[in-house]
């Protein structure tokens, strides 16, 4: 048995591919998980996310019309967002670190690149539930921090210029 | 400058944590392997994900065939990038290759730089031949020369 109630978490699945979204969504009910909400394009995403509210969101990158960085990016800073510090997985075919550093950019907690592995998926979901990031806000970005530790208590200027805190990360 | 923009870091409560209670005791190796059989099991019922994907991918190539463009440069681009997720996950890791391949052509492609049909269905037909002779592993000697072969077109065409 697991040490969580997986039972108790509401997580959205959204994919335009309906065999990854099964795929995940049958890994998601392995785990435990029963409440599970499906989309199949990031407009649909969004009109569930504000339905169901869900503890986590599982994304898709690559979607026709809205993608999964403009889901994200609605999330974090839309006024309409259910809640902007919802922890969002993205999941996709990208595996360039430029991919990952603009995913990171625009607000997501954790990325798992395909193929979809169960050890991987079950760690991104342990480490949005042990570990989770403090939030910052500036001027141009609001989201989880993008230094994997960060000083919760710091307040003060920025440090870093955009070019950076890529860099550096 | 930059010194001076201000900069907020906070914590917020972490309800999930609260939610599913209980404490970090390591990788549930019991929910991994149940959910690992599940995901096989899954797999088997998918035989036709590959058949849908490529289907996909002729029409996304078709479309760009009839009237090159960006919208049928981005669906083809789209066909192609999930093929190469789908496939790695479903064990026909060749296709992934082939696949992944056309969409760093499509991608790192300059818009104002013309995609070649020819190289696209280079791309395609090799996908085909691999999905009819249901190579499932890495070991088809000419399908790897095959996606190598691909793999260097590509890089001539973006110029490396």
């Amino acid at each position: 048995m697991s040490a969580y109630r997986f039972d108790k978490l509401k997580i959205l699945v959204v994919d335009d591919n309906v065999h990854m979204r099964k795929l995940v969504v049958t890994i998601l009910q392995a785990f435990g998980v029963v409440h599970i909400f499906e989309a199949e394009s990031g407009e649909r995403a969004w009109a569930v996310l504000r339905e169901s509210n869900p503890d986590v969101v599982v994304l898709d990158w690559m979607m026709e019309g809205l993608s999964g960085l403009d889901v994200v990016q609605m999330i974090r800073s839309d006024p309409q967002t259910p809640n902007p510090f919802v922890p969002v997985i993205m999941l996709t075919g990208h595996t360039s670190i430029d991919r990952v550093r603009q995913a990171r950019d625009a607000g997501i907690n954790e990325f798992i690149a395909k193929p979809v592995s169960v050890k991987i998926m079950m760690s991104r979901l342990m480490s949005v539930i042990e570990n989770p990031r403090p939030f910052v806000r500036t001027k141009s970005y609001f989201g989880p921090c993008r230094r994997r530790r960060g000083n919760p208590e710091y307040r003060g200027p920025e440090r870093r210029t955009e070019k950076t805190a890529i860099a550096a990360e | 400058m930059s010194r001076q923009q201000p900069i907020e870091l906070f914590m917020p409560p972490n309800m999930l944590k609260a939610k599913v209670g209980g404490s970090f005791v390591g990788l549930d190796m019991a929910a991994i392997n149940r959910a690992e059989a599940a995901m096989e099991e899954l797999k088997s019922q998918f035989a036709d994900w590959a058949q849908d994907d490529v289907r996909r991918l002729v029409a996304a190539r078709d479309a760009f065939a009839a009237e090159p463009g960006s919208t049928t440069r981005a669906g083809l681009l789209r066909a192609a990038h999930d093929m190469k997720g789908q496939a790695a996950t479903f064990n026909y890791p060749l296709i992934a290759q082939v696949a992944g391949s056309l969409s760093h052509l499509i991608h790192d492609l300059p818009e104002t730089a013309e995609l070649s049909l020819g190289l696209v269905d280079a791309h395609v037909n090799a996908i085909h031949v691999i999905y009819r002779d249901k190579v499932m592993d890495m070991s088809n000697k000419v399908a790897l020369a095959l996606s190598k072969e691909l793999e260097a077109r590509v890089a001539e065409a973006l110029g490396g």
